[in-house]
């Protein structure tokens, strides 16, 4: 990661960072104002960044409850004539959208940047959402970078185009831009930050009168984007001139592994790269595919320029044959890589790579030996201790259970469902409804509680639910990087007590026979049920104390005791602990927890049924 | 024209991957080499199976690295080792650590552990490879802290031929990059990867 003082510094320098922090710096040299955004991945860089420069620079930042808050919060900046910004991930774009869709009609005064992170792959989200759809539909201008560099010129250019044509910009990132890391060139800026003031007229509200007043102007503004993009630069040609049987049209990353397959095959043939995907720069489109035999569109997961742009070569009577998602060239899921965009070429143009056959057969032959590792709860992480015991009474009462999104996702005993951010609880309330013989459990973290929890909480109150709400208060936002959140100065138990709930109760998930009770209690209780498990987050408590140097009473596992059960270990899948590999005493198996992971959480030596596990130098 | 040196690092979630990863990203720019990692952040860090891409060289574009094209592989777990190696060109080197950490999945079947564990270094041997294996747990401690496994497999590294980088050039990185009072014990461990590699 850069260093704070790279960030901040206002000079001339080449700096190592990653794509969103290089998107952090295109904000501030920008003279972005106001900032406000709530994590996800891939998008949490940019906010970790901005958050931290914000003090230093002398700008507003914010961890907002939610992307609909930041946008509202940032669009109040942006029509006051701030320039502002938020960043989401591809979902997070759907939580804002109520708010993106109308301001778009309005259009901004200070230039405003929408960031959204999308993660073809779903290395850490739900689904492959190609949110250049909600774009187009909300009728944002999009640009997309093809890498970290031009990712930080685009969102600094952004502010410009959306101030000169008073429209409200998104950047379209995806993993492979946002966690890539280069050396990024960083410019000096001016902090000419300018007072808010607001205009009070007509424009900013959406009545229905003045809405419909509104869209032909929203379009005149798109129209007024589209003559002007030709000579933007957003659109560049390169290859070779004369080419007529082939075109490649691609953006974003995409047009990176291009570069790389046509370096491969050795070939050079004619490229339009799109910077801007929306509206399309037809002008150039059309020139660019007018002689040519054979257009070629490399992109990933939706067909998104190959649809646009038939429809365009439709409507124009340009009629080259298209390949790409239509003709199976590249697949609609997952993300693209050189090799694929080579074969995908190769289906097109013709010639050969080097065949992978060695390795395939290899691959083949070891496959079964390579275990799968998937992600789990950290050592001592009182997520799984939540379960642990909680997955007892909705085993025994054969309750049904709706998780969420966060760390706790990624519960290996008992989730039946997981739909989106607070969807738990909002599941929780429609199980209710039909699942009569059999207890309803939903499970939320603080700060998709506070996310979009509290609005399912209440309705489960004033609709009268009879569902029972987990909150696992860790103190922070855990899975994005341990972010600071509302529960730090808003009591989760205060907020439910206020909102109706009579069966609340806190207690400390490390304490096992205390959740035991509790859960059973609250299934006697009529109504919405909430029950708080409070702790810091054991994996940054643990890092914070290694760090400051504080002792961690750490547990150890007596091996003449242990009868290798596999509870701590099978069962409980505490990370920190494995089997001996005292391969010398193979009748004698135990086993043995890591000193440099273990928490010191004690759960294990609660769990253990032969009292083996204690605490060291007891 | 410089050749890119395409090189994947690999491992288990809290294993200190990215810090070596950053500490060759900072050498190559410090030597006047352009580079471009990738890495996937969120869900997957948190001890799942976990690998960055890095490319060294001029005028890169694309930041991953396809099956059968990475010069270079460095696992700091022999599990992952074997699952990464597809990324090799043939004839490729591995560094990898004797390191074995349990999936959860052996956890479950010891058997299954038993089998897959014994038969790692026959699996790596399937591949063409030129594999160096580091006792990098053992030359961890001897250097006096066993989280520098991972440092262990850099001075390993450093002793490629062809690598594009020197051990004057990771040393000055590592000066940037680790904090000062647990840099001496490092600079131990990466010695000692030194001459793991030399012997």
């Amino acid at each position: 990661m850069a260093k704070l003082e790279e960030l901040i510094a206002n000079e001339e320098t080449r700096v190592l960072c990653l794509g969103n922090e290089a998107i952090a710096r295109g904000a501030i040299e920008a003279g972005v104002q106001v900032f406000a955004a709530y994590p996800g991945t891939p998008s949490s860089e940019i906010s970790m960044a901005m958050n931290a420069v914000a003090p230093k620079l002398g700008f507003y930042a914010e961890w907002s409850t939610n992307e609909k808050v930041a946008m509202e919060t940032a669009f109040a900046a942006s029509v006051s004539g701030v320039r502002a910004m938020t960043a989401c991930k591809h979902v997070g774009l759907n939580v804002a959208a109520d708010a993106f869709y109308s301001f778009m009609y309005m259009g901004c005064k200070g230039g405003f940047v929408t960031v959204v992170g999308d993660d073809p792959h779903c290395f850490s989200s739900q689904n492959e959402q190609d949110s250049r759809w909600l774009g187009v539909s909300a009728q944002f201008p999009i640009i997309e970078p093809s890498n970290p560099q031009e990712a930080k010129d685009y969102v600094k250019r952004a502010f410009d185009v959306s101030e000169k044509f008073e429209m409200p910009m998104l950047l379209r990132s995806t993993t492979r831009v946002s966690h890539a890391r280069a050396e990024i060139q960083f410019n000096k800026f001016e902090s000419n930050f300018r007072e808010g003031e607001f205009e009070k007229t007509n424009r900013f509200i959406c009545l229905p009168a003045l809405a419909r007043a509104n869209h032909p102007k929203l379009l005149e503004r798109m129209e007024k984007i589209k003559e002007w993009l030709p000579t933007s630069g957003f659109s560049t040609i390169e290859g070779p001139d004369s080419h007529t049987e082939f075109g490649i049209i691609t953006s974003g990353i995409s047009y990176a592994y291009v570069k790389d397959a046509l370096k491969t095959l050795d070939r050079e043939l004619p490229i339009l790269k799109l910077g801007m995907v929306s509206p399309l720069d037809e002008q150039t489109i059309l020139e660019f595919a007018k002689d040519k035999e054979n257009i070629i569109f490399i992109e990933e997961v939706d067909p998104y320029l190959e649809d646009r742009i038939s429809a365009l070569f439709i409507q124009n009577g340009v009629i080259p044959k298209i390949h790409g998602k239509s003709s199976g060239i590249t697949k609609k899921y997952h993300e693209l890589n050189e090799r694929l965009v080579t074969a995908a070429l190769i289906k097109v143009i013709g010639g050969s790579i080097i065949p992978v056959n060695e390795i395939e057969i290899a691959v083949e032959e070891t496959k079964e030996f390579v275990p799968f590792r998937p992600p789990l709860f950290c050592a001592g992480c009182q997520h799984r201790a939540a379960f642990w015991e909680l997955s007892k009474v909705v085993r025994k009462n054969k309750g049904i259970f709706a998780s969420d999104i966060g760390c706790y996702s990624l519960d290996p005993w008992v989730t039946d469902t997981i739909l989106c951010m607070g969807g738990g609880i909002g599941m929780a309330n429609g199980f209710a409804r039909v699942i009569k013989d059999k207890p309803i459990f939903a499970y939320i973290g603080d700060s998709t509680f506070f996310h979009t929890g509290m609005p399912a909480l209440a309705n489960a109150v004033y609709n009268k639910a009879n569902i029972n709400i987990l909150v696992l208060d860790n103190r922070m936002t855990a899975m994005t990087g341990f972010q600071p959140n509302p529960t730090e100065e808003i009591d989760i138990a205060d907020v439910a007590k206020s909102l109706g709930v009579e069966y609340v109760v806190v207690f400390d998930p490390y304490n096992f026979e205390n959740g035991k009770k509790v859960f059973e209690d609250a299934l006697k209780h009529e109504g919405p049920t909430v029950i708080i498990m409070r702790k810091i987050c054991a994996n940054e408590d643990w890092r914070r104390k290694r760090r400051s140097g504080e002792k961690i009473e750490i547990f150890h596992i007596n091996p003449e005791v242990c009868i290798a059960c596999g509870t701590c270990i099978v069962q409980y899948q505490c990370p920190a602990i494995r089997w001996s590999l005292d391969t010398n005493s193979k009748d004698k198996k135990y086993s043995v927890i890591d000193p440099e992971m273990c928490t010191g959480c004690s759960v294990c030596s609660q769990i253990c049924p032969v009292g083996a596990i204690s605490k060291v130098d007891d | 024209m410089v050749e890119t040196y395409q090189m994947v690092i690999c491992g288990v979630g809290g294993q200190g991957i990215l810090t070596i990863s950053d500490i060759i990203t900072i050498a190559a720019q410090k030597k006047g080499l352009d580079i471009l990692g990738s890495e996937v952040h969120g869900m997957a860090q948190k001890g799942g199976s976990v690998i960055t891409n890095l490319k060294i060289g001029k005028n890169l574009n694309s930041p991953t690295i396809p099956i059968g094209s990475s010069k270079m592989l460095v696992g700091l777990e022999q599990n992952e080792t074997l699952r990464y190696l597809k990324y090799l060109q043939p004839g490729g080197t591995v560094i990898t650590s004797d390191t074995v950490l349990f999936p959860i999945t052996w956890k479950k079947d010891k058997k299954a552990a038993d089998n897959a564990r014994e038969n790692i270094r026959d699996n790596l041997s399937k591949f063409n490879a030129k594999v160096h294996f580091i006792d990098a747990e053992g030359l961890a401690n001897e250097a006096g802290l066993a989280l520098a496994q991972n440092i262990v497999l850099l001075g390993a590294l450093s002793q490629v031929e062809g690598f594009p980088l020197t051990v004057d050039d990771l040393i000055e990185a590592m000066k940037i990059r680790i904090p000062p009072k647990y840099l001496e014990v490092n600079l131990n461990a990466f010695d000692l990867g030194i001459n793991a590699v030399k012997k």
